[in-house]
């Protein structure tokens, strides 16, 4: 792929300079720290509201899933990993347009900062943004007792992995969005697809067969399937092909995204 | 302000501009423009809109790359080593790009912060250029909160931070009432008189001959002309222009006849008929029925309108 080791060239990424990470980050944690009481909202409230329903509610209605799991059980990892899901692709995509929009890019620019590194820091924040929200909901189940394994604790891997790839997808629209309505695509043809049809809600196997190759093809239900796995303390092999499968996404997406928000903001 | 010079070869070129291009597809933004800016200088990029004004500050500030072309700032290949000179440059956009998410002072942190200066160093300096531009007491304002001249002022804050020797401004008045104006105009004297390099552009003739030692004319991405604000007065516009004011068809047909064929040029704008020339003598008008000649000093405005012409320009 030329376009890619072109790409890197041009960005410099033969030698990232750290600082312009770290920047970008620290200004993503400084933003949050003065609305940390609206984010708080969707990091924690909103999910845990969800998952209440969902819990409860649907819970009341469904039999045991897969082998002796209750509803719960079962959608706790789901949701968690969707909602990281919301998390990372909102800041890459929504954000990003503002901040192509408003000439924030243009102005990190003018430092040392290349855009390769501006998109480390943005994705860095996107896994951030990512990890909290999977702590704080999964404390909030724990404390519900819909998550009981101590293997949780490796919903991370899945979380940070998530942060990673919807993070770089998100640029996908920041970059070539003309209008701001446009970035509506981002929640209505990609997440909330698969949102609901990734193994979130109900086993990926309850669909139609063809669909299935489909479902497994979309990138969050590999992460679902390694939260529950975590979450239910049944590893096996797959999950390891699930992260594969998401680090080879991570390969792929990321010079992409680099190469179009060059294009974008580099006239 | 404090901005350390190196004491070596004051008459130091600290821009260099050779035959640069700039296209777009078919469109020609900049064509083939060559200028050199000397330590301490103020030069100014004059002309109408889509001159090739910004996109000339762009690819001197490494965000955009030349189609060819030479280019130098104090020493550096900025094809070469686009970080390298940005990392010595202060740059003013043409839009401020303020983070509307963070206060006046967290932008300027910030900012310091990405240019590499330590937490600390980045706040104390953030605090000093405040303190210059008269905003330590919107530090921590929201930036939406700021009037157009705040803004602006804060852009130019946040291009001094790391105390750059030199310093490229796009338009830095534009939308600007006269007070705000006259503000960064004085700023911008102290910033000259400690020795920083700038160049900067304008659509404004009065804040190109206030601030700048030399400056460039450039239509549909060339430069027509180069000098002093004085000497360029000089020679497009005379020392002296002659003005009619009339809203007679028949005086205007006399005034034409006239002139036709000789060096004076005629510039209508509504009821006001500017005559200029370069020759050092008044047109010999007086004598039409009709008309009162009154004269003033030749300015940029005339040199502008003779070098450009009158058509409007869109973005």
């Amino acid at each position: 792929m030329t376009l890619t080791a072109a790409t890197l060239k041009r960005t410099g990424a033969g030698k990232i300079r750290w600082r312009s990470v770290t920047g970008i980050w620290l200004r993503h944690w400084t933003a949050l720290t003065r609305y940390w009481k609206v984010m708080i909202t969707w990091i924690l409230v909103e999910p845990a509201i969800m998952l209440l329903a969902i819990g409860f509610g649907i819970g009341k209605l469904v039999d045991d899933v897969d082998g002796g799991l209750s509803y719960a059980e079962f959608v706790t990892p789901g949701l968690i990993i969707g909602t990281a899901m919301f998390h990372a692709l909102f800041e890459t995509s929504w954000n990003a347009y503002h901040r192509i929009d408003n000439q924030i890019y243009e102005t990190q620019l003018t430092t040392p900062s290349t855009i390769f590194e501006i998109t480390i820091g943005d994705v860095s924040w996107a896994v951030t943004r990512s990890l909290f929200t999977t702590v704080s909901v999964a404390l909030f189940a724990v404390a519900l007792g819909w998550i009981t394994e101590w293997t949780t604790i490796g919903i991370l891997i899945p979380a940070i992995l998530s942060g990673m790839v919807f993070g770089t997808m998100g640029f996908f629209f920041a970059a070539t969005a003309p209008y701001t309505v446009f970035l509506s695509l981002v929640f209505t043809l990609v997440a909330s697809p698969m949102f609901f049809f990734s193994g979130t809600f109900f086993p990926v196997s309850v669909l139609p067969d063809w669909v299935e190759p489909i479902a497994w093809a979309m990138p969050l239900t590999p992460v679902v399937h390694m939260a529950r796995g975590f979450a239910t303390n049944s590893l096996e092999i797959t999950h390891l092909w699930s992260a594969l499968y998401m680090i080879g996404l991570i390969a792929v997406f990321w010079p992409i995204a680099v190469w179009l928000m060059r294009r974008r903001l580099i006239k | 302000m404090n901005i350390p010079q190196d004491n070596v070869d004051p008459d130091r070129t600290m821009i260099l501009v050779r035959e640069l291009h700039k296209s777009f597809g078919d469109i020609h933004a900049v064509n083939g423009i060559s200028f050199e800016v000397k330590r301490g200088e103020t030069y100014g990029l004059l002309g109408p809109n889509g001159a090739g004004k910004t996109t000339t500050m762009r690819m001197l500030s490494a965000l955009s790359p030349a189609s060819s072309g030479h280019i130098e700032v104090g020493g550096i290949d900025v094809t070469e080593h686009g970080r390298e000179v940005r990392e010595i440059l202060g740059v003013v956009t043409q839009h401020d790009g303020h983070d509307s998410g963070l206060t006046v002072l967290q932008n300027l942190t910030l900012h310091g912060y990405l240019e590499g200066l330590s937490k600390s160093q980045a706040k104390e300096r953030a605090m000093e250029v405040l303190t210059f531009f008269g905003l330590e007491e919107r530090a921590s304002a929201n930036v939406y909160e700021l009037s157009g001249g705040m803004k602006r002022r804060l852009a130019i804050s946040r291009a001094l931070l790391t105390q750059p020797s030199v310093v490229v401004l796009d338009e830095p008045t534009t939308g600007l009432d006269p007070q705000s104006r006259n503000r960064v105009w004085e700023q911008l004297a102290v910033m000259k008189r400690a020795g920083v390099t700038v160049l900067m552009s304008t659509h404004y003739m009065e804040e190109a001959a206030t601030l700048c030692d030399r400056l460039s004319i450039m239509d549909h991405g060339r430069i027509l002309d180069e000098g002093a604000p004085d000497e360029l007065v000089e020679r497009h516009a005379g020392e002296e222009v002659a003005q009619v004011r009339t809203r007679s068809d028949a005086v205007l047909e006399q005034l034409r006849e006239r002139l036709a064929g000789t060096p004076y040029r005629l510039n209508e704008v509504g009821a006001l008929v500017t005559i200029s020339s370069d020759n050092g003598h008044r047109p010999d008008i007086s004598d039409i029925d009709g008309v009162r000649v009154t004269y003033r000093p030749g300015n940029l405005e005339d040199v502008f309108m003779v070098l450009t012409g009158r058509e409007l320009r869109d973005e």
